[in-house]
C-alpha cells in the first residue's frame, strides 16, 4: 500500500501550497473545502474530529511515520476512498490543525524518493 | 346504481383484510427469528463473549472508532482522579469475570441505580457496552494489541 514517488511529492507539494492559501474564519470548513477538492466527502464535523485526532496522535507519538498516519486515516474514512485520497487527508488535516508536522510530511517524501 | 357498489366495496374490504393477513404473516416471520436480539442488551454479546482484555479493546477503540473513544477520554478527563481510578477497576473487573457472570452483572447493572460507579460516573462504561457497532469495532480488532499497554487509558485529549 506503499504510494509511488511522484504522488507523495505531489501530496506534500499540495500540503504546502494549502499552506499559504488564505484561511477563513473556521478552519473547519477549510478542512472540509480541502477533502472535497480531493473527492473526500463526509460528515463535516467528523472529518473535523478525524483530522484533529490525526495531530494529536502524531504529537502523542503513537503514528510516528505519515504511513501510519495515513493508515489510521483510510480505516477511518469511507470505505471506497484510496491510498492516495488517505495521503491527502494527512496533508489537509497537518495543514490545518497541526502545521508543525510537516516535517512528518517531508520525512515520507525523503524515504519514497 | 346500487348494485355494482357493494361488490366493490366488497372486494376492496377482501383484497384489504388479505393485504393485512400478509403483513401480519411477514412481520411475525422475523420476529420469532430475532427472539434472542436482547442478548445484546443490556451489554452487546459480543462483550460477554470477547475474550480480550480492557485495554485491548480500549486500543482497537482508539485506533478503529477514534472519535467515540476521544470522546470517552474527554469524559474521563473531566472526572475526578478517584473516580477515574474506579472506572478503571470496574472494568478491570468486569472483563475477568466469565460470560455467564458478565450476564448477570450487565442485569445488575440495569436495576441497581443505587451502584456507587455508576452514580458518579453514569457513562463510565459507554465506551464498552453502549453501543453495538462500536463493540463490534471493537471486538473485530482487539485481539491484534498487547494485552496489557496501560497508556490507552493516558490519553490526553485533542485541543
Amino acid at each position: 500500500m506503499r504510494l509511488t514517488k511522484l504522488s507523495v511529492l505531489v501530496v506534500v507539494g499540495a500540503a504546502i501550497v494549502a499552506l499559504a492559501a488564505p484561511t477563513h474564519a473556521d478552519p473547519d470548513t477549510d478542512f472540509a473545502n480541502q477533502l472535497h477538492g480531493q473527492g473526500i466527502y463526509g460528515p463535516l464535523d467528523y472529518n473535523a474530529w478525524l483530522g484533529k485526532i490525526t495531530c494529536e496522535r502524531l504529537r502523542n507519538g503513537l503514528d510516528t511515520t505519515a504511513d501510519k498516519s495515513a493508515h489510521f486515516a483510510l480505516i477511518n474514512l469511507p470505505r471506497d476512498t484510496s491510498t492516495a485520497q488517505s495521503y491527502q487527508f494527512l496533508a489537509a488535516a497537518i495543514s490545518t490543525y497541526c502545521p508543525d508536522q510537516v516535517p512528518i510530511l517531508t520525512a515520507a517524501a525523503a524515504r519514497h524518493q | 346504481m346500487h348494485r355494482p357498489r357493494r361488490p366493490r366495496a366488497r372486494s376492496a374490504l377482501r383484497a384489504g383484510i388479505a393485504a393485512l393477513a400478509a403483513t401480519v404473516a411477514t412481520t411475525a416471520l422475523p420476529a420469532t427469528a430475532m427472539a434472542d436480539s436482547t442478548d445484546d442488551y443490556p451489554i452487546p454479546h459480543r462483550m460477554i463473549v470477547t475474550t480480550c482484555t480492557t485495554e485491548q479493546i480500549l486500543a482497537a477503540a482508539r485506533d478503529f472508532t477514534p472519535i467515540y473513544y476521544e470522546r470517552y477520554m474527554i469524559d474521563k478527563h473531566n472526572k475526578s482522579p478517584q473516580v477515574q481510578l474506579a472506572a478503571i477497576d470496574s472494568a478491570h473487573y468486569f472483563y475477568s469475570l466469565n460470560p455467564a457472570d458478565r450476564r448477570a452483572y450487565s442485569e445488575q447493572m440495569v436495576t441497581n441505580f443505587a451502584d456507587p460507579m455508576t452514580a458518579a460516573w453514569p457513562n463510565w462504561a459507554k465506551i464498552f457496552f453502549n453501543n453495538k457497532g462500536v463493540a463490534a469495532k471493537e471486538t473485530d480488532h482487539c485481539a491484534d494489541y498487547p494485552p496489557n499497554d496501560q497508556s490507552v487509558w493516558d490519553w490526553s485529549p485533542a485541543r
